[in-house]
């Protein structure tokens, strides 16, 4: 892999690259997907690739290939897609010069040598699970294992290896007598760590006790946003804005907005690429800027937004580490890390008279980005009443804006949860308008 | 080596160019030349499945699906799964490309979109973008039963954003168009106007007000009535969904559960972005009607649903090295004989709405949600002040009973569409639509 990504960089640089640097990944997965309460079958993936990006007279090219043997031709491409450019003025350096801090947590041995027959018992037990409930179906699932490796190399001298693996379950559960209802629930982990019964329990439950549902009528209530909700809601609507590529081309809501009070006091948002085992934890970012922790909300205060090393050079700051890219055939952009939302909890349900618990929420991604505006359709949902989960709700449409909603938290659960790579509790708003 | 009943396998080789202006500066070249296969194995009633990515040795990715087949049906023996026989594809009807993109020059392309980008940056915008893709594929199948088929296709396409902002509110508008067709999609779709058209939406959008919520009768024009048609319709109609319990549609074949008013067809022949001429385990493209006047006549297929529930397979697809699963390809609501004013008329109030921002469904219990680009309220068979943040949500079989006009106006939209993790482009129309009644959320 180094000496391959050495051949790319000597490439680039003879055919006249001022600046080269090249991503490897390679990544290694068993997955089954389960269909009808049976696992339909095995799969097995590899994939690799490398893209190389150039920078000549200040314009940069891009060029990407998984056909290893053709890293020269891609050095080519590359050199090409960077010499139809202008110079761009706010175009810095490639990253050098960086140290980088230990992580744990994120690779696992158990999970890269698991055996097929240990892949296919976890996912039989999350169907076991499910079936711990009577009149229940999964109707669909998966359970994947996966194994990968990074390597970034640039012309400044950085150079930096990782590898992680991952674990992942998800069901979809239905009622099959009585009322038609339906429920997911999914865990992933870096490590060897989940208990794949209780994922299948709890879709199972929830999607029962989601039956025989009242219909309610339009009001102004207290809504608590479970975790799955709450970061769903937050990922479409608040982190597009922290993004300083948004915010430097003006599609943010927070422009000018750092040191303003934003958000209710007792609230603070932590962008943490060094989280113990978390989803998005590493050393480096994925243009070898060293991983740390950025406070975005503290208490309140908007405190920074989130860089990689572009946008951060156009501001004259320095990259938060947040440079991210989906695959090696894609260039950096800003992505958030782990992103940990900080509220002193409490028993919030027993803490709430009246109102609305909602788990889960279709359509966050039809939300504007910019604006935070929202309107989706709740799933899940339940009433409140004198402190306990009531009854379940038919069918329910809550709308708002982030933005003002941030204002208005005034509590949080005790179940802080990983949810992909957001780590939040359950979420309290007052005051929120529903359409039943 | 092979123990098991069935094998293929599918060889996908390509490039693609994208470039992307922002503020009609270049902000990304790239390209990106990939190959890769992904070949599946069916012992009794389990698959393995493997998927390899540059250069690979195919007999060994198919002897390690074969393994994966054969270990999953010792461990987890199930029911025999059938797949249906298949004629050998023919491919006699690929699009023709009028203007090869690969013959024009990277710089050129760049000086192109940069000039059609210039007509999104009005007076109020405050950023615009431009986006050009193109991708040429080669697609080769094979299966253990001796079906062979291969095909090139080349897709073009480029989309236009544009944001407006008035004390600090944001409105965004979007044109897009791809397609199976040449650079000649730029003159084809009139690129000039429909980024000048992004812009003038965020435009208008900022001074529109917000909407009431609430259940009413509802005008949906062509795009957000195709988006209707595609994700609360068509994903229903996937046998896979089907066959796994989550479909509202299970068990209705030939039951009326539409207004007569409605047909609903998913056609991958059509020369349009979703086209394909054989499917991604090589059963020949073909017209499926799923509502014929309201009756539920067809689910959408692969080789194995078709087998097991009765039906035509053609409609199984997969992105990359991906295993197929069951998707739709270019689906529409089919034209009927209303104009637009006569529904205005009809409607007397209620509210207008155009465009989507995405959306939505949950095939299981037939509810959806997507959000509307925009719309307008209609008062007394007029249509007044325009509206923002608006979507539409309810129950699927609700909202195909109150179809009470079908237009004359068939447009169709490109796009792509996920499911299983998997991105496939697509297309989805419709006519314009008057709906009794549905609930409508404002902010």
């Amino acid at each position: 892999m180094y000496e391959l990504a050495q051949k790319g960089l000597k490439a680039a640089l003879s055919m006249g690259a001022d600046e080269a640097e090249i991503f490897i990944g390679e990544g290694h997965g068993t997955s089954f997907d389960i269909r009808k309460n049976e696992i339909e079958g095995a799969k097995e993936s590899t994939s690799q690739g490398l893209g190389i990006r150039v920078v000549i007279n200040g314009a940069v090219g891009f060029a990407s290939t998984n056909i290893m043997s053709r890293i020269e031709d891609t050095a080519k491409n590359a050199v090409s897609s960077a010499k139809v450019r202008e110079s761009d003025p706010d175009w810095k350096a490639l990253p050098s010069d960086e140290k980088y801090p230990n992580v744990s947590g994120i690779f696992d041995t158990e999970l890269k040598n698991m055996e097929l027959d240990d892949c296919i018992k976890k996912a039989i037990d999350m169907i076991d699970g499910a079936k711990t409930v009577s009149n229940i179906t999964v109707t669909s699932g998966n359970f994947s294992r996966g194994f990968g490796k990074s390597l970034i190399l640039n012309s400044n001298g950085i150079e930096i290896e990782e590898m992680g693996t991952t674990v992942s379950g998800f069901v979809d559960t239905i009622t099959n007598k009585g009322e038609t209802s339906t429920a997911y629930d999914f865990e992933i982990s870096r490590n060897n760590d989940i208990d794949f019964e209780i994922i299948g329990k709890n879709a199972a439950e929830l999607a029962r006790r989601s039956q025989d549902a009242i219909s309610i009528d339009p009001h102004k209530t207290n809504v608590i946003l479970h975790p799955f909700a709450f970061s769903d809601l937050l990922d479409s609507t608040f982190v597009p804005s922290i993004d300083a590529d948004n915010v430097q081309k003006g599609r943010s809501n927070l422009i000018n907005k750092l040191g303003e009070q934003i958000a209710a006091e007792n609230i603070s948002i932590i962008d943490d690429g060094l989280l113990d085992g978390g989803i998005e934890t590493g050393r480096s970012d994925d243009e070898g800027v060293a991983s740390q922790r950025t406070n975005v909300i503290e208490n309140g205060v908007f405190s920074s937004y989130l860089y990689d090393s572009y946008t951060a050079g156009k501001d004259n700051v320095k990259s938060t580490g947040n440079g991210s890219r989906s695959s090696y055939f894609s260039t950096p952009s800003v992505g958030t890390r782990n992103f940990i939302v900080d509220v002193p909890g409490s028993d919030i349900i027993e803490d709430t008279e009246e109102g609305i618990f909602i788990n889960t929420v279709i359509g966050a991604h039809t939300a504007n980005g910019i604006s935070g505006d929202f309107s989706v359709e709740a799933r899940n949902a339940f009433t409140i009443k004198d402190g306990m989960i009531d009854k379940p709700i038919k069918s329910l449409m809550i709308s708002g804006n982030m933005f003002d909603m941030l204002k208005k938290i005034d509590g949080a659960g005790n179940d802080l949860r990983k949810v992909g790579s957001t780590v939040t509790p359950s979420i309290r708003i007052p005051d929120m308008s529903i359409v039943g | 080596m092979h123990s098991v009943d069935f094998f293929d396998a599918r060889i996908v080789e390509g490039t693609t160019t994208s470039i992307v202006l922002d503020n009609g500066k270049i902000e990304q070249v790239a390209v990106n030349y990939t190959k890769g296969a992904g070949v599946r194995a069916l012992c009794g009633g389990s698959w393995g499945f493997t998927s390899a990515d540059g250069d690979f040795d195919i007999d060994k990715a198919i002897a390690s699906a074969s393994e994966l087949a054969v270990s999953m049906n010792d461990k987890s023996p199930k029911e025999n799964a059938k797949l249906k026989e298949i004629d050998n594809p023919s491919v006699t009807d690929l699009p023709k490309v009028k203007i090869d993109p690969q013959d024009i020059s990277l710089e050129e392309k760049v000086r192109h979109l940069q000039e059609i980008g210039s007509y999104a940056q009005k007076d109020g915008i405050s950023s615009s973008s431009a986006v050009y893709s193109e991708s040429a594929v080669k697609v080769t199948y094979i299966d253990s039963n001796g079906t062979k088929g291969e095909y090139d296709l080349i897709r073009t396409g480029f989309a236009i954003s544009a944001v407006a902002s008035e004390n600090g509110v944001y409105q965004a508008g979007r044109e897009s168009r791809f397609g199976v067709t040449g650079y000649e999609i730029f003159d084809q779709s009139n690129a000039e106007e429909l980024a000048e058209n992004a812009a003038n939406t965020a435009l208008e959008l900022l001074s529109a007000k917000p909407a009431k919520g609430g259940s009413m009768p509802v005008i949906l024009d062509p795009e957000l009535a195709g988006v209707f048609a595609h994700e609360a319709v068509g994903h229903a109609s996937e046998a896979d969904l089907v066959l796994e319990g989550s479909s509202i549609l299970e068990n209705r074949i030939g039951q009326q559960i539409a207004s007569p008013l409605v047909t609903i067809i998913d056609d991958p022949t059509m020369h349009a972005y979703g086209y394909y001429p054989f499917d991604d385990e090589g059963s020949q493209a073909r017209k499926t009607t799923i509502i014929e006047n309201g009756v539920l006549d067809s689910y959408l297929h692969s080789r194995e649903t078709a087998e097991k529930l009765g039906g035509v397979p053609g409609h199984s697809r997969s992105q990359g090295n991906s295993k197929p699963v069951v998707r739709m390809s270019n689906t529409y609501i089919d034209s009927g004989n209303s104009k637009f004013e006569e529904m205005l008329e009809e409607i007397r109030d209620g509210i207008y709405l155009i465009g989507s921002r995405g959306g939505q469904v949950n095939t299981g219990e037939g509810v959806f949600q997507f959000n509307a680009e925009k719309g307008y309220l209609v008062e007394n068979g007029e249509l007044t002040g325009l509206i923002r943040d608006v979507s539409l949500s309810g129950k699927t079989l609700e909202i195909l009973n109150n179809v009470k006009m079908v237009g004359n106006d068939l447009s169709m939209n490109s796009g792509r569409c996920g499911k299983s993790g998997q991105l496939v482009p697509v297309t989805d129309g419709s006519p314009h639509l008057l709906i009794s009644e549905a609930l409508v959320g404002g902010a």
